[in-house]
């Protein structure tokens, strides 16, 4: 993995592209580095920050017929220690917040995430993941009212089977962007988007397969000449 | 040769001296054969994600070190390290099938790196048996699923009230 320095965001942007940076947050497991695999697929050259354990991975897209290359930030692990270094948060344009469907406690985990955000960046576009809906699909049926409380566009995602995952990344790109542009109210109109979805039921596909816990088939312990089969 | 004639029956460690074992089928050669594998720089201190590591990139071990899910991996070096640190087998055992068992309710920003490692490779099972890939006949890069708005949707998931724990701000 190649090792740079912190980029600087808001340095003037040549070639015609506009540079932005979008975060994920969230506790350790709901699926953040997943969902950016997932987005970015085999496309994807991680980097390495030296001075910290951050990993950063570029990725060049036209929104719009507007050039941009955007630096997806992840984290290394930092998540362990419920809180990120302040290089993390550093000229941020855009955040993805994500919690796991199949763990309350990552629900319950969220105002947390989202106050340390709003200490070091007031303002930026949040966006909301319920990730994993695979495993139960059911929960798209139920509410969860942290995302609208705090005005926050809402995705039900899964990095597994890929539902949602390029809608949710493109939708914070051009939250992104139109930050960096116009720091205004950009929220809105997403939120506003997303209101005009259609209802249909029927369109929830997928099976709702429950989580068996699959311990590997080598199964019990057991002995034979001091051999201990675990 | 590929590792595919090859297939693993039983697994697990001999402790004195650090070793991992396992028995498996060789199709080809259609027998049954057992392979030792000296665990010889393992101690009580090893990283257990290293030691795999070093395993793994073991030319004489790599090819059965392979037929071992890395979950089992995992398994079966902790409870080497946790028998050189003097515990007990069966205290070792339940603490295991503790680690490989995924609680709902637990809070993962709190376990070691080692156990949270073990916690993602238990889900890794559901995430890989769900996935589409590429190559798979359905895949498709980008599915979008209109699930219904807040408002349509009329159970609740229960997670927002209840123990109080949802701060204002
Ligand atoms: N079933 C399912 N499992 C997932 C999904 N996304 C992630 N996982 C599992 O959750 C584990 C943790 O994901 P990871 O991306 O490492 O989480 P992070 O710590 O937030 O970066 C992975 O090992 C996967 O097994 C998903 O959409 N569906
Ligand atoms: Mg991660």
């Amino acid at each position: 993995m190649a090792q740079v320095a912190q980029p600087d965001y808001d340095k003037p942007d040549d070639s015609g592209e506009i540079r932005v940076k979008v975060i994920c947050l969230g506790d350790s497991a709901v699926g953040k580095s997943k969902l950016v695999e997932r987005f970015l697929m085999d496309g994807y050259k991680p980097q390495q920050l030296s001075t910290y354990a951050l990993t950063l991975f570029n990725h060049k897209t036209e929104i719009n017929g507007q050039k941009v290359s955007v630096d997806f930030w992840d984290t290394a692990g930092q998540e362990r220690f419920n809180n990120m270094h302040p290089s993390y948060y550093h000229q941020a344009h855009a955040c993805i917040l994500v919690f796991d469907t199949t763990r309350k406690v990552t629900y319950k985990n969220l105002p947390q995430w989202l106050k340390e955000l709003r200490e070091y960046r007031p303002e930026i576009p949040c966006l909301c993941a319920a990730n994993k809906i695979d495993v139960d699909t059911s929960v798209t049926k139920k509410t969860f009212n942290f995302a609208k409380k705090h005005n926050m566009p809402f995705y039900f995602v899964s990095a597994s089977d890929g539902t949602n995952v390029v809608r949710l990344f493109r939708d914070a790109i051009k939250a992104a962007m139109k930050y960096k542009s116009n720091p205004t109210d950009i929220m809105d109109e997403i939120m506003q988007e997303l209101e005009n979805f259609d209802l249909d039921p029927g369109n929830s596909n997928g099976d709702s397969s429950t989580d068996k816990k699959s311990k590997s088939a080598i199964g019990s312990p057991a002995t034979d000449d001091g051999v201990v089969i675990s | 040769m590929t590792t595919t004639t090859l297939q693993l029956l039983k697994c697990g460690l001999r402790f004195d001296p650090p070793t991992l074992v396992i028995t498996y089928k060789d199709w080809k050669a259609n027998k049954l054969r057992r392979r030792s594998m000296p665990l010889r720089s393992f101690t009580k201190h090893s990283n257990i994600s290293s030691a795999i590591k070093e395993l793994t990139e073991n030319k004489r071990h790599a090819r059965f070190v392979q037929l071992l899910p890395e979950a089992q991996l995992h398994r079966l070096l902790t409870i080497m390290k946790d028998k050189l640190c003097g515990m007990s087998l069966e205290v070792s055992i339940a603490r295991n099938n503790d680690i490989d068992t995924l609680d709902p309710n637990e809070d993962l920003n709190k376990v070691d790196p080692e156990t949270l490692t073990r916690k993602k490779l238990q889900m890794d099972s559901t995430f890989e048996k769900n996935r589409k890939k590429p190559g798979d006949p359905d895949f498709q890069y980008n599915v979008e699923i209109d699930f219904e708005t807040e408002l349509g949707r009329v159970e609740t998931s229960g997670w927002d009230s209840g123990d109080g724990s949802d701060p204002e701000f």
